[in-house]
C-alpha cells in the first residue's frame, strides 16, 4: 500500500517584502512619539515617590523649577538664584496666565528652599504648582 | 577597423535587501532613547501672597494642623504620629464632614520646619491626598455605585467640589529676622 503525502502544494513561505514598510511605520511612530529634551538640565536631582499623584493634562503650560542635590536652582534653562525667580516668573505669567509650576526637587533638599521658592511664586502670582514625583511601586 | 565595444549591460539595482536591516537599527535606536517622560505629581495651589496677613477665624474642629519638625517626627493635632498612619487618621474625619456646608469642611494645615527633609514633606503631603482621594472615591461608591472616574462630570464636580473638597492649606513661613 502506497501512502500518498498530503501535503498542499501552497507556498510555504512568509511574505517578508513588505517588512520594510512595517517597520518603517514603527520607526515613524516613535520618532513622532519622542519628545526630545529641550533643555538641558544641569542639576543632579532624585524626585521622591508618592502614591496619590496625577499627570499634568495640559503639557504646554507646564513651567519647570530644578531643585538638585547640591541646593542649586535650576529655572527653564538656566541656573539661577531664588531672588530671581519672581521677577521670572512673573514674566512669564504675564504671557501664560495658567502656568503650572512643575517642582522638580531632588528628595534630600530641605523645606527651606523649597518655601523659599514657592514664596517667590507666591509673590509672581503663579500660584498652581505641582510637586513633581514618581510613583511608588 | 576599431572594434567598437558594445556597451555591456550592467545590471542597475540598488540592493535591498538589507533594507529592513538597516530600519530595524533605526528603530532600535529610537526604541532604546525615547524616554516617554510622564509629568506626575503632586498638585496644589498655592495662597495668595499678601502683605499683611489677615487672621481668619477658624474653629478647631475645622482644622487639623500637620506639623513636620527637622528630625521626622510628625504631629498631627498635637499627636505624635508616623507618616503612614495619616491618611487613617484623616478619613474619619474628613467622612463626618462630608454633609455639612462648604464653610465647615475640613482644613488641613501642613507646616514644617526650613530643615525638614523634602522627602517626608512629600510623603505627609501624599498621606493627605491620599485620605482625600479615598473619601471621595468612597462616597462616589456609595451614592452612584460607581467609582470616581466613571462619574459624569456634573456629578463628578459635586463630589470633589461641593462634599468633598480638597483642601490644604500650606502654612505661611515664620518671618526670620
Amino acid at each position: 500500500m502506497k501512502f500518498d503525502k498530503k501535503r498542499s502544494n501552497a507556498k510555504q513561505e512568509i511574505p517578508t517584502s513588505s517588512m520594510p514598510d512595517i517597520i518603517f511605520m514603527l520607526l515613524l511612530f516613535f520618532m513622532v512619539a519622542t519628545t526630545l529634551k529641550e533643555v538641558d538640565v544641569y542639576v543632579q536631582y532624585k524626585l521622591p515617590e508618592a502614591v496619590a499623584i496625577e499627570k499634568i493634562e495640559n503639557k504646554r503650560l507646564i513651567s519647570y523649577i530644578w531643585v538638585g542635590k547640591n541646593g542649586k536652582i535650576q529655572l527653564n534653562d538656566a541656573i539661577v538664584e531664588v531672588e530671581d525667580i519672581q521677577d521670572i516668573m512673573y514674566k512669564k505669567r504675564v504671557e501664560l496666565p495658567n502656568v503650572i509650576v512643575s517642582l522638580r526637587i531632588d528628595k534630600e533638599s530641605d523645606m527651606g528652599v523649597v518655601t523659599d521658592i514657592q514664596q517667590a511664586l507666591r509673590k509672581a502670582s503663579t500660584l498652581r504648582i505641582n510637586y513633581s514625583s514618581m510613583l511608588k511601586q | 577597423m576599431v572594434q567598437i565595444k558594445k556597451k555591456k549591460e550592467r545590471d542597475a539595482k540598488i540592493p535591498d535587501a538589507g533594507m529592513s536591516d538597516i530600519v530595524f537599527l533605526l528603530l532600535l535606536f529610537f526604541l532604546v532613547s525615547t524616554t516617554i517622560d510622564v509629568d506626575t505629581g503632586i498638585g496644589m495651589s498655592l495662597p495668595e501672597f499678601q502683605e499683611e496677613q489677615e487672621f481668619v477665624p477658624i474653629s478647631k474642629e475645622r482644622l487639623v494642623a500637620v506639623n513636620i519638625n527637622e528630625h521626622g517626627d510628625v504631629l498631627l493635632n498635637k499627636e505624635i504620629i508616623a507618616i503612614p498612619q495619616i491618611s487613617a487618621n484623616l478619613i474619619e474625619k474628613i467622612e463626618s464632614k462630608i454633609n455639612l456646608p462648604s464653610n465647615k469642611k475640613l482644613i488641613v494645615s501642613i507646616k514644617t520646619d526650613r530643615r525638614t527633609n523634602y522627602n517626608l514633606y512629600i510623603q505627609a503631603l501624599d498621606q493627605i491626598v491620599a485620605a482625600y482621594a479615598e473619601v471621595q472615591n468612597k462616597y462616589a461608591q456609595q451614592v452612584y455605585g460607581k467609582k470616581l472616574e466613571e462619574l459624569t462630570p456634573e456629578e463628578k464636580k459635586i463630589v470633589v467640589k461641593e462634599k468633598v473638597p480638597k483642601i490644604i492649606s500650606i502654612a505661611e513661613p515664620e518671618k526670620t529676622k
